[in-house]
């Protein structure tokens, strides 16, 4: 009894998540006509929507928002690394301080969007990715750094201890042993940062919404005043979602544990 | 090789010292055991020594350095932790030479004492695994040969075998003298477990509360223990105390009246081993005190020896008697005993 029930949840979870998505491929796969008629399931495919978002320059947006990406995770993983280490080992700040790390995830992003824009205004950046990757971080190192902080706790302190006494000083222990201990978080850590950033519409449409536009942006312009190109917007939108997909696949094990690990201790 | 001095070292958090002013002065060469309950500042004491816990004040001397304020690879010491803390990324090999690679040694030199120490610890088929795929006795084995190659002037070891089981820590116990007498280099080694800190001290260092209790050989120890803190938590089973009072060289107390003790006058806890309470007979006159009831209430035979517990009054006595005196004895009848007179202790009170 339990096991059919289990299977039906699991069918329904299946559908729920499959559906949108395959909702998705076959608009991208229709002509404008077919798409007008959205329960219209036998259809002629067509590659135009692809050539049109690809023609229209979809790929340097998503370029734009590598570049975004891959400089956001570098810092993240730097500085959440480090503040993560210190908070699990040291901790810094008090047993609260692991918690209060995320309270910055609890602020809604509009609260912070002014003062950035401003920010950006004041500095002569705006409009370019150099408003773009401070406003990521801004949510990225405390998810990188909660994260990190039970990778770090999982780590015996004998081990850096160890280090100490056969012939290392504190930052030498870090770097040859510790760190080595939570490469596989750190790999997950970097993946699930560079998600995070890779899905921002909101700070990249306010702070760089112009010539620099990422690809969430260039997706969200397929909206426009003629009405929604739904066709080309979903072949947009999978550009957008593959690596995402493919990403989370990879490191989905060590995503459950950094995002429950942090919470462990305290 | 190097001693090791201890100067008024203490360890306070907040308002408690959990290592409270203590002097030790440890010979070159010489196999030390500080011992005692959980929390007695043993562990906090060794990782003073290390360099890993900051005093908050006294002095560490090592040889003739003062290493007080030096980094723990400054200290020249090795080791060995109750976990082992083997580095999980490296091979057993370079677990072994990961502190001379630290110290920047010669490569030769480095294949050549690891070698040595996985020769000495039976270690060398185990050289290329990782520790994950090494059993707990391999670990505690590749953690002590990564502190043999370093040639330390101290060892420090911090319950090292409380992780293993009984039979193999038995084992490893004798190994781990074996190895000190053929290095000869001078070890501290911390443990809970009483048996374990007689079977391998040159001296034992007995701590409670943060202050050593008593320091002196195993033997000497087992035999005069200072108090009965001391009296209580070494031995197995522990020594049976009864309150009493000597008056006119006459003990009395606990339903037991013993005549010509050697106790000075006054109230005072009476301590007597297990091994020394005998079933009437097992002693002569001259050696026994006068003879005392108890009542029989659980025998545990343990093959050469049998445990008994005998009650006087409400009163519980531990005695470990020759089991060829089973015979005579039964459960829940009562029976005549005596103490080995000349092994009677007296505990001001």
């Amino acid at each position: 009894m339990m096991r059919t029930l289990r299977r039906i949840l699991i069918i329904v979870a299946v559908i729920v998540v499959v559906f949108p998505y395959s909702w998705v491929v076959i608009s991208s796969i229709k002509s404008q006509a077919a798409l007008s008629d959205p329960s219209r399931l036998i259809f002629r495919p067509t590659l135009v929507n692809w050539e049109a978002v690809i023609d229209g320059g979809i790929l340097g947006s998503a370029a734009t928002s590598i570049v975004v990406g891959v400089v956001t995770v570098v810092i993240a993983l730097l500085a959440g690394t480090l503040a993560a280490y210190s908070i699990s080992k040291w901790r810094t700040g008090g047993d609260q301080t692991r918690f209060t790390v995320l309270l910055s995830e609890m602020m809604p992003p509009a609260v912070l969007v002014i003062p950035l824009f401003y920010l950006a205004l004041n500095a002569g950046v705006r409009d370019t990715l150099a408003a773009v990757i401070p406003a990521h971080l801004t949510f990225v190192v405390p998810v990188v750094t909660w994260f990190m902080i039970g990778f770090f706790d999982a780590v015996p302190d004998e081990l850096e201890e160890q280090a100490r006494v056969d012939g290392y000083g504190r930052v030498q222990a870090f770097f040859k042993v510790v760190l080595p201990q939570v490469y596989p978080g750190l790999g997950a850590a970097a993946i699930f940062a560079f998600i995070l950033s890779w899905n921002d519409l909101f700070y990249a449409l306010i702070l760089a919404g112009g010539n620099t536009r990422t690809l969430p942006v260039a997706i969200a312009s397929f909206n426009t005043f003629r009405g929604v190109e739904l066709g080309t917007m979903s072949a947009a939108i999978l550009i957008s979602v593959v690596p995402v997909v493919i990403a989370s696949f990879f490191v989905q094990r060590r995503l459950i544990q950094g995002l429950s690990g942090g919470g462990v201790k305290g | 090789m190097a001693g090791l001095r201890l100067e008024q070292l203490t360890k306070r958090y907040g308002s408690k010292d959990v290592v409270a002013s203590i002097d030790l002065d440890i010979e070159e060469g010489q196999f030390t055991v500080l011992v005692g309950p959980s929390g007695c500042g043993k562990t906090t004491s060794l990782r003073m020594i290390a360099g890993l816990v900051e005093p908050t004040s006294g002095r560490i001397i090592i040889g003739d350095r003062d290493v007080t304020d030096l980094e723990p690879k400054d200290r020249d010491i090795a080791m060995v932790f109750q976990n082992y803390a083997l580095y999980p990324h490296l091979s057993v090999r370079d677990n072994i030479s990961f502190g001379l690679r630290a110290r920047k040694k010669d490569k030769a030199e480095i294949a050549e004492r690891v070698a040595y120490a996985a020769d000495l610890l039976n270690v060398e088929e185990l050289l290329d695994r990782k520790p994950g795929e090494l059993s707990g006795g391999q670990q505690q084995r590749v953690a002590i040969g990564r502190a043999i190659v370093r040639e330390p002037s101290v060892f420090l070891f911090d319950e090292p075998l409380s992780n293993l089981d009984a039979k193999l820590r038995v084992e490893m116990r004798t190994e781990l003298l074996r190895l000190q007498r053929a290095l000869g280099t001078t070890v501290v080694y911390v443990t809970h477990d009483q048996e374990e800190a007689m079977a391998l001290a040159d001296e034992l260092v007995v701590m409670n509360a943060g202050t050593i209790q008593q320091r002196g050989g195993p033997q000497e120890i087992y035999d005069h223990p200072a108090n009965t803190f001391v009296a209580t938590f070494i031995g197995s089973p522990a020594m049976n105390l009864v309150d009493g009072s000597v008056d006119d060289g006459t003990y009395s107390g606990g339903g037991l009246r013993l005549a010509d003790v050697d106790a000075v006058a006054g109230p005072v806890t009476l301590g007597v081993r297990p091994e020394h309470i005998h079933p009437v007979g097992d002693l002569t006159d001259e050696e026994a005190t006068e003879p005392f009831t108890a009542l029989v209430d659980v025998i545990e035979p343990l093959g050469a020896t049998a445990v008994l517990s005998l009650r006087i009054d409400d009163r519980t006595l531990r005695a470990v008697v020759d089991s060829r005196w089973l015979t005579g004895l039964a459960e829940e009848t009562t029976s005549e005993f005596v103490f080995d007179r000349s092994r009677l202790r007296f505990f001001p009170r």
